[in-house]
Parts: structure tokens; C-alpha cells; sequence
């Protein structure tokens, strides 16, 4: 390994959607100076490549890619993407030491014109995680359209070396000699913003998700539904055929103790009825039903927008899914216990699109040494002060915003964002001198 | 009219078996996961619901409990834990507990050093009736055959006949069923077809049909045994047949009952997860029953009875504890209630036609 380059700022977030995003830009606005560490090619997080949010209807691609110009462009924010934070140690308040890996892009972002000359020669077609498997994407690829910064890529576990890219590239950013680089940084606070996993519904074989191709996520159909969308249409997987009857399965993965995830995820009632209005909107005679437990639209403004889900003609049907079958043509169908009638009952679909919940993501987990950083049972960031600070951690100096310590939906991230920032601005100023 | 609920009825079926049914937040996986429920039966998160709630006079006139065959289904798929196949189980030992009479069940279900006391007495009876014909073997076997003969005769029409009345007047006559005399004969085919196949188990979808066949060969086997020993005289039989046959059966009833108390054991289905004391006693006294029935037989045809006497009065005692406590008031009276709930519901379902 190479000599890390030593580097200092006023503070470290770690993770770059939405309330990493938000705490960078708040702390950078204050006059900090700050590193924004995302593992991922681009800033922006979930959010970016989500369709609409509930219960404005707003675009979610509108809010956050101003946002993330704003971040990138910021005096006072450097951005460091494909980076992990591998270990932070506190040496004293005010100096904590991080170990931030940083990996090769094989493109020099400054010089890429993201013209896509060397999507179109790159000869691997691979599944494209930023579409969730929908379509296919290249080796050489720009992450998606909206993505920030806008730069090819070269993926390079997939990559055949063929130099085909290199070759096309007008501008001669494509570079193979690029090395993982090394980083010791030093830093007065840092911020915990590393968000949540989407709940994997293959651990609930009876869903039929992996082997029933018309049985999507809800990211998936939050991609089909969104502006910079694959199909540019809504399409089931199976055989391409626009559905007529869509199935919302809520709780998956979630108040459920076969997998381990007793908690609501509190968006995914709110996200499907979202997404069952926008897609009345886009497929006018469609039947869209929701299946549910019990409907969970606690928020300001989330009544009203359930209620209008139903005076639209969204079909809310009270009983969780048992299990899904699926039928020579594709079609689905359901079963589940009418709970209002009490009766078994089936029920024939075109698409299944599971509301898949909330967990805790486990990267975070040993960058902390001698285990300092406290979780919940459920993985998730423990809120030392729920009821007075909700921003501490169990380290002094650490903070924490947004899913990283549990679900919730994105208006109270970017208030866990603005908690946070606060509360590591504060702290800084407390540990002026070193 | 009104409807009283009782929560304290969920500590009255605690100690039937029943766990964590509190828990239920009524989703209905459990139901629509289940292989046996179907849109006019649709089980179990009602009888849950119907637990929950403590509304006994529900919970007596459905069949639902005995509709479950406890494929597993619905505990291992409960979002909440609330296993409510356990508690199906539960509702079947209630129900047993309410059907029967005398009350004597519900006595032994939930206590056990009850049962222990009166399996003692039994042994003790045993012991005194043996000390009274002075071991005499020829009196004992003689006796021994004139008990079963009695006690079959007896418990049938003193336990079993007045409790499927009562089963009926609960689940049909109170559930308000009118049903004509002739379908009561027409159903008769699906009594039998159950009481002899258990067909419906093999519905759960679980995995193959070893379980069902497993059951099917036990029931087939005792059934046999009882005859070969009743009515066929096993033990004083010169025919070389009957005695073949005697061995072939019992030596069924020993293999399949170690399979079952073994997988009770490694609890490695949910429906062996949860075993109460009269799932114990039931396939323990059974294996017993098998055992040591070949081995009096055993003994018989190799001429050691006579200086073993010890064999038959264990014989015996497992014998008389068996058909005075584990027949009448235990778990073996599942082969009839499963059988007639699924004869009264045909019945239902032709008189609702």
C-alpha cells in the first residue's frame, strides 16, 4: 500500500445523498470547510433516482439536482466519489484521524464531456444497477443522466481491456494507468450520513421476486415511473407488455419478524400510494391495488393524500399477501385473506410490484475503532439523546443525519440534516484551538 | 344481540398450548398461506381472531380447528410469531376438553401431575387385580381379554357416543344448521373416507406425503392391532396367521411411533416444535402399546411367559392406562372428532345447498 496523502478539513460527511448532501452544504455555508466521502459515481443518493415525492407530487430529480450542483460547485466542499472511509480514530476533541480509500475511476472526470462516445464503442453489455436490472448498460458508461459529477466510468470488473473506449474518447480522459488512491485525513467532526439498504425481497421466497419476472420492487417501478426512466413508458418485464392490473404489495420486508425486521419502514405506504396515483395518471385505464396491513400516512399532508389515492380510483384492499403464483402467460396471482370479509380470496395481476422496506446499512458498521460507535438492535446508528440531541452518536464529536439512524422519509431527513449540521457546527466552535 | 368478549380466555388457553396469540395484528398471512383454507373455510387467523377476543360460544360451534391438519404453514410464515398453528392445537385440546362429559379432558390436559396420579392409580389397580388372581398367568390373559372386550364397549358408549353428540349439538344443531336426515347418510362415505384415510393432510403442501403415509400406516396398524388382539384373540391364538399378522402390526406401531417421538425430539417442524404433555403420553403410550405387545407375544412363542410374568403384567398396565386415560380422555380421541368435523361439514355444506 501507498504512502496516504495527508489531508485536513474542518469536517468529514460520510455519504452523499440527501442529508449527507444537505448537512455538507449547511456546514459550507457557515464558512467550514468540508469533505463529502460517497462510495458510489455520483452524488444525490436514493433520492436522485426517485420519480416524484409524496405528498407534494413534486419532481424528485427538480429538488435534488440543483442541490447537487450546488454541492459540487461549493467553494468549501470537496467531494470525493468511488471513496470509503476504512477507519476513523479519535485522538483528541477535536482530531479525529480517518483512512479514506478512494478508488480508480479510469476516467479524469475534469476532462470528460460525458458525449458517450465510449458507451456507444464499449462492446459489454452488463445489468445497470442504476435502472435496478431493468436494462442493460455498458462497460464504459455514464451512471445515469442526471447523474453528478457527469463523467464516464469505466466499470472495471467488467471491463475486457479491449481499448475500444480509449480509442473513441475525443478528449483522451479515459485512463487505465489510474490507482487506488490513499488518504489520511484530518478532521475536527464528522458526520455519520450513510443512509439505508433497500430490504432484498428474494429472502421471502413465496413473493416469487428473482424467479417471476413481472414481480418488480417498488425501486424498480419508482425507475419505470421517473422522467429519466428506461422503457419510457410503463412496461412489465416479463414480455413487455403495458399492465392493466398492478398489485402493491406493502410490508415486504417489513413488520415481519421471519425476516427480521420488526419495524415499519414508514415510507412504503406513502411511497406506493404515490406511485399508484402517478401511474393512474400515466396508464389511465389501469387497475391499480394496494394490499395492505393497515395504511400508515401519519405525515403532514399524507391523510389527505391517501384519501385522494382513493377518490382517484386506487383500489385499497386490507390483508398482506401470502404468496404469489405465477401463470403460463405471466400473469400473476395473489393470494391473500380478505380481512374485511374474512375470506381467502385470489386475485389475478399483471405486474406485482413489492413495497420493499427500510434496512439499516451494515457498511458503517467497524470504521469506528474499538466498536465506540453504538448501533440499535436493528443495525442502525444509536441516538445517544433521541429526545434532546437526536444528531449525537456515543462518540463526542460524531454526528449522525438522515435513514442512517432508521427509517424515515425525505423531508425529516433533511431535517436530521439540518440537526446535524447544527449540532457539528456547534461543536466545532466549542473546539476552536487544537 | 351483544357480544361479550373475554380477554381473560387467552389464559385459559395458555394452558392448553397456545403462545403468543396476543400478538396477532391480523394481516391474514397466516390464512392465505395455508394449503387447506379455502374461500368458504377460511382459517386460521379467524379462530385467532375469535381467541383473541375470548369468544367461546364462536370457537364451539366451528369446525375450523379440526379442518387444520397443522401443516406448519402459517407459523413458520407469521410476520408476528404468533403461531398460530399451535394455536389451532390448542383449540383442538380445548375443544376435546369441552366436548367430553365428564370434564375429566380438561382435568388432564392442563394438569399434569394429574395424569401422572392417575396413571399411578392405573398401575396400582393393575398390580392389585394381578395379586388378587395370585399372578396366576392363564387368569391374567383371560382377564386382560374380557377387559378390552369391556372397556372398547364401554368408553364407546359411555365417553364417545355422548360427546359426538355433544360435538354435534354444538357445531351443528347451536350453529343453526338444519340439516335434513338423508344427507346425515349420504355424508356417512366422507366419515369413513376420513376416519380411515386422513386424506386431508396430504393437502399440506409442505413437502411430500411421508407425514401422511407415516400417519396412515399407524393408524392402519393400531387399528389392526386392536382387532388382532380384540376380536382375534392374539395372544391365545394357535393360528399361525393371525399371529404373523400380530407381529407385523405392532412391530409398525414401534417403528413409526419412535419416528415420531424422535422428529417431537429434534423439533425441527413446527408442528413438532410445541409438544405438550398429552402429545407425550399419546406417542409414548402408543410405542409402549406396540412394544411390549410383540414382546408378550414373543415370550408366549418362545415358552417364557410363564417364568416372566412381569412382561404381561406390563403389558396390562400399559394396556389398561391407555384405554382408561390417553383413549377416553386424551389425545386419542382425535381420530374420531377430526373424522366427524369433517363429517358434520360435509353435512353443512349439503344442508346449506
Amino acid at each position: 500500500m501507498k504512502e496516504p496523502k495527508i489531508i485536513e478539513y474542518d469536517a468529514l460527511v460520510i455519504g452523499a445523498g440527501i442529508a449527507g448532501g444537505e448537512t455538507a452544504l449547511n456546514l459550507a455555508n457557515t464558512g467550514y470547510k468540508v469533505l463529502l466521502v460517497e462510495k458510489d459515481h455520483s452524488l444525490g443518493g436514493k433520492m436522485i433516482l426517485l420519480s416524484k415525492v409524496f405528498p407534494t407530487l413534486d419532481c424528485a430529480a427538480c429538488i435534488t439536482t440543483p442541490k447537487v450542483s450546488e454541492i459540487a460547485r461549493h467553494k468549501n466542499i470537496t467531494v470525493f466519489t468511488e471513496s470509503e472511509v476504512t477507519n476513523i480514530s479519535k485522538e483528541s476533541a477535536n482530531n479525529f484521524v480517518a483512512q479514506i480509500t478512494k478508488k480508480p475511476r479510469y476516467v479524469h472526470v475534469d476532462d470528460c464531456t460525458a458525449c458517450q462516445l465510449c458507451e456507444q464503442a464499449c462492446p459489454v453489455s452488463v445489468q445497470d444497477e442504476y435502472q435496478y436490472g431493468l436494462i442493460g448498460r455498458k462497460a464504459a458508461y455514464i451512471p445515469f443522466s442526471i447523474a453528478n459529477p457527469k463523467a464516464a466510468v469505466i466499470d472495471i470488473e467488467n471491463c475486457t481491456l479491449c481499448g475500444a473506449c480509449e480509442r473513441v474518447c475525443p478528449t483522451q480522459c479515459i485512463d487505465f494507468t489510474m490507482e487506488t488512491e490513499y488518504y489520511e485525513l484530518h478532521t475536527k467532526t464528522v458526520v455519520l450520513a450513510t443512509g439505508f439498504t433497500l430490504f432484498d425481497p428474494i429472502e421471502i421466497p413465496r413473493y416469487g421476486y428473482g424467479r417471476y419476472k413481472n414481480v418488480i420492487t417498488s425501486m424498480q417501478m419508482e425507475r419505470e415511473i421517473a422522467p429519466t426512466r428506461p422503457y419510457n413508458t410503463i412496461l412489465r418485464p416479463g414480455d413487455g407488455k403495458v399492465p392493466d392490473r398492478i398489485a402493491y404489495v406493502l410490508c415486504a420486508g417489513s413488520r415481519d419478524n421471519t425476516v427480521g425486521n420488526p419495524n415499519c419502514s414508514q415510507i412504503c405506504c406513502m411511497y406506493s400510494i404515490k406511485q399508484a396515483q402517478l401511474l393512474m395518471g400515466a396508464l389511465p385505464m389501469a387497475d391499480i391495488t394496494i394490499y395492505y396491513i393497515n395504511i400508515r400516512s401519519f405525515g403532514k399532508g399524507f391523510e389527505e393524500f391517501y384519501q385522494q389515492a382513493k377518490s382517484m380510483g386506487v383500489e385499497f384492499v386490507k390483508g398482506k399477501i401470502g404468496e404469489i403464483t405465477e401463470k403460463d402467460n405471466g400473469d400473476l396471482i395473489l393470494r391473500y385473506e380478505d380481512i374485511n370479509e374474512g375470506v381467502v380470496k385470489e386475485a389475478e395481476h399483471d405486474m406485482a410490484v413489492l413495497s420493499v422496506g427500510v434496512r439499516s446499512n451494515p457498511t458503517i458498521g467497524k470504521i469506528f475503532n474499538n466498536g465506540a460507535l453504538k448501533f440499535d438492535p436493528l443495525n442502525f446508528v444509536a441516538q445517544e439523546d433521541l429526545m434532546g440531541s437526536p444528531s449525537k452518536t456515543s462518540i463526542k464529536g460524531v454526528f449522525v443525519a438522515g435513514t442512517a439512524t432508521g427509517p424515515m422519509d425525505i423531508p425529516d431527513s433533511i431535517l436530521s440534516a439540518g440537526s446535524a449540521a447544527s449540532e457539528a457546527i456547534s461543536y466545532l466552535t466549542q473546539h476552536q484551538e487544537v | 344481540m351483544a357480544t361479550r368478549i373475554n380477554p381473560r380466555f387467552s389464559e385459559e388457553l395458555k394452558k392448553y398450548g397456545a403462545i403468543n396469540m396476543n400478538a396477532c395484528y391480523n394481516c391474514g398471512t397466516c390464512t392465505a398461506v395455508c394449503s387447506l383454507s379455502t374461500t368458504d373455510d377460511s382459517f386460521p387467523r379467524e379462530m385467532v381472531r375469535l381467541s383473541v377476543l375470548g369468544l367461546e360460544d364462536d370457537i364451539k360451534t366451528s369446525l375450523k380447528p379440526w379442518e387444520c391438519y397443522y401443516c406448519g404453514e402459517c407459523t413458520t410464515n407469521c410476520p408476528q410469531t404468533a403461531n398460530p398453528g399451535e394455536l389451532m392445537m390448542s383449540l383442538r385440546r380445548w375443544l376435546t376438553a369441552k366436548y367430553d362429559w365428564t370434564g375429566l379432558s380438561g382435568l388432564l390436559y392442563k394438569s399434569m401431575s394429574l395424569t401422572l396420579f392417575a396413571m399411578l392409580l392405573v398401575f396400582a389397580g393393575v398390580l392389585y387385580f394381578a395379586n388378587s388372581v395370585n399372578f396366576n398367568l392363564e387368569q391374567m390373559l383371560h382377564t386382560g381379554h374380557i377387559f378390552e372386550m369391556v372397556a372398547i364397549g364401554t368408553i364407546m358408549f359411555v365417553i364417545f357416543v355422548p360427546n359426538l353428540l355433544r360435538m354435534w349439538n354444538f357445531t351443528v344443531l347451536k350453529a343453526g344448521v338444519k340439516a335434513p336426515f338423508k344427507t346425515y347418510v349420504t355424508a356417512l362415505s366422507d366419515l369413513f373416507v376420513h376416519m380411515f384415510t386422513q386424506k386431508r393432510s396430504k393437502d399440506c403442501d409442505e413437502d411430500d406425503s411421508f407425514r401422511w403415509l407415516e400417519h396412515f400406516i399407524l393408524v392402519l396398524s393400531y387399528l389392526s392391532l386392536l382387532f388382532t388382539t380384540v376380536f382375534l384373540n392374539w395372544f391365545g391364538t394357535g393360528s399361525i396367521l393371525i399371529i404373523i399378522f400380530g407381529y407385523i402390526v405392532s412391530f409398525l406401531i414401534f417403528v413409526v411411533t419412535v419416528d415420531f417421538v424422535s422428529s417431537r425430539m429434534k423439533k425441527k417442524k413446527s408442528l413438532n416444535k410445541f409438544s405438550q404433555p398429552s402429545d407425550w403420553f399419546f406417542v409414548i403410550w402408543l410405542l409402549l402399546m406396540g412394544i411390549t405387545a410383540f414382546m408378550v407375544r414373543l415370550f408366549i412363542d418362545l415358552n417364557i411367559l410363564e417364568s416372566n410374568k412381569w412382561m404381561y403384567i406390563l403389558h396390562l398396565t400399559v394396556l389398561a392406562q391407555w384405554a382408561l386415560i390417553i383413549v377416553p380422555f386424551g389425545k386419542w380421541t382425535h381420530f374420531l372428532y377430526r373424522s366427524f368435523a369433517m363429517y358434520f361439514s360435509k353435512v353443512k355444506s349439503m344442508a346449506l345447498e
